[in-house]
C-alpha cells in the first residue's frame, strides 16, 4: 500500500540525449502522487513520450535519477496486443500462470476474471482480441497492466481512438483507479480533457519543463500559451460566400472489409467547409482515397456537374487537391528537395511542364511562393524534405495542395501531429480556401477542430454516413452520440 | 566519408586474406592486378574495354533500379541484345553506315523486349519482378544455346555461335591495335542520356518518384503500371544495346559466352555508383579493373582469377549491409507523438 502525501513515482533531472546530440530531455523532475491524475502535455517533438518511456522503465535516461515505489504500467498509444489471442492470453502474457510445464487456461481466465471484477471493467475472457472495438482493445491492455498491481500508471495519448462517450467511460474508469490509490499520468494533448479531468498538469517544451499547474489552478489558456510559448494565433475570419454547385456524390461505396465505405451520399458546395465527423477506422479514408480517385468506387461522383471519373490523374486535373492523412507515406517523398516536391502532382501540366522537360524555374517560383505563403521554416527550398519538422512538412503539403486554386480541396487529418502554431495557420489555410470559393471536405478525428472549421457537419459510422448539420444547428452531444453509434433521432 | 574510408580499409583487409587464404603473397596479387589492368597503353584499353560492357548493364540496372523495379534480369537482356544483333549481323550484307544501327537497333529491340517480358507482368498482374527477371536470365540463356546450335545454325560454325560478322559491320576501333571501339563513347553518351532522363524530364520525374515513394507518386497522378513497363523496356534496350555493342566490336560474332556474367556484376557497379548514372561511369571503371587485372593476377602472382569474384561479393555485401544497418544518429521516440 501507498504511503499518502508521498510520490510513487519520481524522476529528478532527468537527461536523454539521443545519438547525434539531440537533446529529447533536459533537465526534467516530475513527481506522481498517489490517488492524483497527472496531465503530461507539450507539442511533438517536446519530449513527452521519451518521458513516459524512462519513466516506464523503458528507456535508460542520460542522467537523472528515477525513483519508483512498486510497479510502473504503461498503456501505450497503439496498443501492444497480440489480434490472434484471446484476451486471457494477453493479459497474463509474460507471466503466465503454470501447472507444471503446462499452462494453467483456467487459473488464467479467473484472474481475468477477478481483475475486471474487482475495477468494473467488464471483459470477456474468451474474445479475440482483433475482434474487440478499440475502447475494449484499450481495456485489455489495462487490465493487463493492472494484473500487474501498478502504483503508477501512465497513459500514452489514451483517448486518441476513442469516441466522446468512450471517453468519459475512460476516464471514470481512470478517477476510480486513482480513488484506489494509483498515481496517473496521462499524456495528452487534448487541453480540454485535461481541465476536465486532471489535478496536476506539467507543461514540456523543447525537453524542458516549462509550466506547473497545480490543484485549481489549471486553465486551459494558460497551458496552451505555455506549450506554445506565446499567444496562439487566430483563424481567418469566415465570409460570407457564395455557395456553388461543388461536389455531389450519391450511394458511394467504396473499399471491403471492418473499414469500408458502405453507403456515402453528400454534398459539398463551392464556398463551403463540410466536415466529417468520427472516430478513426470507419471508413473516412476509403471515402478520401475514392473521391480522389486512388481505389476505385462504385456510386455516382460529379464536381460542378460532370461525372468525376479515371484515376488521380485526371481528377487533379479537374482541380481536385488533397491534402493526405499521412504526409510522409502519401504526401511527401521525403528524400527530395523541396523544389521537387512542391510540383508534385502538378508535374504533368504547364507551368511545370515544358514539352518533355520539367521547367526547374517554374519549379523552383513555386517553391519560394509556398515557402513564403505558408511560412514554411527551412535553410533552403534545396535542402531534403526530410530536414523539416513535421509542422513545416504539413505545411508544405498544404500550401501545395492551396497553390492551385482547387475546386475540391479533400483535407484528411490536416492537423495531426503538428503544433499547435502549425495547426492554426492550417486551419486558416482551409478556411481561406472556403473563402476563396472552393469546395472543402475536411475529415477529422478531432471534434474541436471540426467545430471550429465546419460549415456543416456529418458524422461517419461503420462506413455509413449520417445526415448533415447545420454550423447553427451543432451539438456536441448529438455528434458524439452519433460517432458511437447512435441512430439518429428525428 | 568517414565509413566509406574504414569500409574501403576493411574490403581491402578482407580481399588480402582470400588472396592470402588462396596461397598466394597479397601484396603481389594487387600489383599483378592493377598492372594487369593499368600497366600500360594495352591493358588500359582492355580495361576500357571491360568498363564499356559494364558500363551498358549497369545504367540500365540503375535506371530500373531508380524506378524501384529490381531489375536483376540485365544480363538475360543482354544475352537476347546480343543474340538479335549477332543472328542479324551475319545474315547482312550492307555498309557499315547502313548496317550498324541496324544491327545495334536490332540488339536495343531484343533487350527492351525481354526487359519488358518482366515489366508487363509487374504492370498487368503484379508479378514480382526479381523472380520474373531472374528466371528470365535462365530461359535467355538456353533460348540463346538453342538458337545458335538448332534452327538458326549458321553455315561453318562450330560451336555454340553465329557466324562472324562481315568487316564492315564491326565497330570502329578508337585506339588503333586493340579493341577499343566507339562502343565507349557510345556508353558514356548513354549514361549522359540517362542522367538527363532522370533529372530533367517529366517521365524521368515521374520515374523516380514511383521508386522513392509508390504511394505519393499514385497520389500525384502517376501511372505506375506505366511507368514500370517504359522503365524495364528503357532498362533492358540499353543492356541489350550493350550486348550488341559486345558483338560487333569485341567478339564479331554471337557466342553464348558473350558474358562472364556483367549483367550480374552489373547490380554491384549500379549500388557502388549509388544509382547515379554519372557515378556509375566511375563505379564500372573500378569494376572493369578489376575484371581486366585478374587474368594477369593469376598468372604472376597465382592467385585464383575467381578471388577477383570474391572480392565482387565482399562489395555487395558491404552495400547491402549499409543499406539495412539502422542509420547513426537517427532520431527516434519523439516522432511518433511527442
Amino acid at each position: 500500500m501507498n504511503v499518502p502525501g508521498r510520490a510513487a513515482l519520481e524522476l529528478r533531472a532527468v537527461r536523454k540525449v539521443y545519438p547525434g546530440n539531440v537533446c529529447a530531455l533536459d533537465g526534467v523532475d516530475i513527481e506522481l502522487v498517489p490517488g492524483e491524475i497527472h496531465a503530461l502535455c507539450g507539442e511533438n517533438g517536446a519530449g513527452k513520450t521519451t518521458l513516459v518511456e524512462i519513466a516506464a522503465g523503458e528507456l535508460r535516461p542520460t542522467s537523472g535519477s528515477v525513483h519508483a515505489i512498486g510497479n510502473v504500467g504503461l498503456v501505450h498509444q497503439h496498443f501492444e496486443l497480440i489480434g490472434r489471442l484471446h484476451v486471457w492470453e494477453n493479459v497474463v502474457l509474460g507471466f503466465e500462470p503454470r501447472r507444471g510445464v503446462r499452462l494453467d487456461a483456467e487459473a488464467a481466465r479467473a484472474r481475468v476474471r477477478a481483475l475486471s471484477q474487482s475495477y468494473g471493467l467488464e471483459l470477456d475472457p474468451d474474445a479475440l482480441v482483433e475482434d474487440l472495438p478499440v475502447g475494449i482493445a484499450q481495456r485489455v491492455e489495462l487490465v493487463r497492466e493492472l494484473a500487474r498491481d501498478p502504483a503508477v500508471l501512465i497513459f500514452d495519448e489514451p483517448t486518441a481512438v476513442l469516441a466522446p462517450a468512450e471517453i468519459a467511460s475512460f476516464f471514470a474508469t481512470v478517477r476510480a483507479l486513482a480513488a484506489r490509490g494509483a498515481a496517473v499520468l496521462i499524456v495528452t494533448h487534448k487541453l480540454g480533457e485535461i481541465v476536465a479531468y486532471a489535478e496536476r498538469a506539467t507543461v514540456l517544451r523543447a525537453g524542458k519543463v516549462v509550466a506547473r499547474f497545480g490543484k485549481g489552478q489549471i486553465e486551459l489558456d494558460a497551458i496552451a500559451r505555455a506549450m506554445v510559448g506565446g499567444e496562439i494565433p487566430a483563424l481567418a475570419e469566415r465570409v460570407v460566400t457564395a455557395l456553388g454547385m461543388g461536389l455531389v456524390a450519391r450511394d458511394l461505396e467504396a473499399g471491403q472489409g471492418a473499414h469500408a465505405l458502405r453507403s456515402a451520399s453528400f454534398e459539398v458546395r463551392r464556398g463551403e467547409i463540410l466536415a466529417i465527423a468520427g472516430v478513426e477506422g470507419n471508413g473516412q479514408s476509403v471515402l478520401a482515397d475514392a473521391i480522389a480517385g486512388v481505389v476505385p468506387s462504385v456510386g455516382s461522383l460529379e464536381l460542378e456537374g460532370t461525372p468525376l471519373q479515371g484515376g488521380a490523374r485526371e481528377r487533379i486535373a479537374r482541380g481536385v487537391r488533397t491534402i493526405p492523412g499521412d504526409r510522409q507515406r502519401e504526401g511527401l517523398i521525403v528524400s527530395w528537395s523541396l523544389v521537387e516536391n512542391a510540383v508534385l502532382g502538378d508535374q504533368d501540366r504547364p507551368p511545370v511542364r515544358k514539352g518533355i522537360a520539367i521547367d526547374r524555374v517554374a519549379a523552383g517560383r513555386r517553391a519560394r511562393e509556398i515557402v513564403e505563403r505558408f511560412d514554411v521554416r527551412t535553410t533552403s527550398i534545396r535542402t531534403t524534405v526530410a530536414t523539416l519538422s513535421g509542422g513545416n512538412q504539413q505545411k508544405l503539403v498544404v500550401g501545395r495542395a492551396l497553390a492551385g486554386a482547387p475546386r475540391l480541396l479533400l483535407a484528411y487529418q490536416p492537423t495531426r501531429g503538428i503544433d499547435v502554431g502549425a495547426a492554426a495557420l492550417v486551419q486558416s489555410s482551409l478556411i481561406a480556401a472556403r473563402n476563396a470559393g472552393a469546395a472543402v471536405l475536411l475529415i477529422s478525428f478531432e471534434l474541436d477542430e471540426i467545430l471550429a472549421l465546419a460549415d456543416r457537419i456529418a458524422v461517419i459510422y461503420r462506413g455509413m454516413l449520417s445526415a448533415t448539420m447545420l454550423r447553427d444547428a451543432f451539438d456536441r452531444g448529438t455528434i458524439g452520440a452519433l460517432m458511437a453509434g447512435a441512430q439518429r433521432a428525428s | 566519408m568517414r565509413t566509406a574510408a574504414i569500409g574501403g580499409v576493411v574490403l581491402l583487409a578482407l580481399a588480402a586474406s582470400a588472396m592470402e587464404l588462396a596461397g598466394a603473397n597479397p601484396l603481389l596479387g594487387f600489383y599483378a592486378l592493377l598492372r594487369g589492368a593499368l600497366g600500360g597503353p594495352h591493358q588500359i584499353a582492355e580495361t576500357l574495354v571491360q568498363t564499356t560492357s559494364l558500363l551498358f548493364p549497369s545504367l540500365a540496372v540503375a535506371l530500373a533500379f531508380r524506378a524501384g523495379f529490381f531489375n536483376i534480369g540485365a544480363e538475360g537482356q543482354l544475352v537476347i541484345g546480343g543474340l538479335l544483333a549477332g543472328l542479324l549481323g551475319a545474315r547482312l550484307h550492307l555498309p557499315g553506315i547502313a548496317g550498324l544501327p541496324l544491327v545495334l537497333s536490332a540488339g536495343a529491340l531484343g533487350g527492351a523486349l525481354w526487359g519488358g517480358i518482366a515489366g508487363a507482368l509487374r504492370a498487368r498482374f503484379g508479378g514480382n519482378e526479381v523472380v520474373a527477371t531472374l528466371m528470365l536470365n535462365v530461359i535467355a540463356a538456353l533460348l540463346a544455346n538453342y538458337l545458335v546450335v538448332g534452327p538458326l545454325h549458321s553455315p561453318g560454325a562450330v560451336g555454340p555461335e553465329t557466324a562472324e560478322l562481315a568487316p564492315s559491320l564491326w565497330l570502329p576501333t578508337i585506339a588503333p591495335g586493340t579493341r577499343l571501339t566507339v562502343a565507349m563513347p557510345l556508353g558514356l553518351l548513354v549514361a549522359a542520356g540517362v542522367a538527363l532522363l532522370l533529372s530533367h524530364t517529366v517521365f524521368g520525374y515521374e520515374l523516380r518518384a514511383s521508386g522513392a515513394n509508390p504511394q505519393a507518386a499514385r497520389r500525384a497522378g502517376i501511372d505506375q503500371q506505366w511507368i514500370a513497363l517504359a522503365a524495364m523496356l528503357l532498362s533492358g534496350g540499353i543492356a541489350g544495346l550493350g550486348g550488341a555493342t559486345i558483338v560487333t566490336g569485341v567478339l564479331h560474332r554471337f557466342n553464348v559466352a558473350l558474358s562472364p556474367g556483367y549483367g550480374f556484376i552489373a547490380i554491384a557497379v549500379a549500388l557502388v555508383g549509388e544509382l547515379d548514372p554519372l557515378r556509375v561511369v566511375f563505379a564500372a571503371f573500378a569494376f572493369g579493373i578489376l575484371q581486366s587485372g585478374s587474368l594477369t593476377m593469376q598468372a604472376l602472382a597465382h592467385v585464383p582469377k575467381d578471388v577477383v569474384t570474391v572480392i565482387e561479393g565482399l562489395i555487395i555485401l558491404a552495400l547491402s549491409a549499409r543499406r539495412f544497418a539502422p542509420s547513426a544518429g537517427r532520431l527516434r521516440a519523439d516522432e511518433r507523438t511527442g
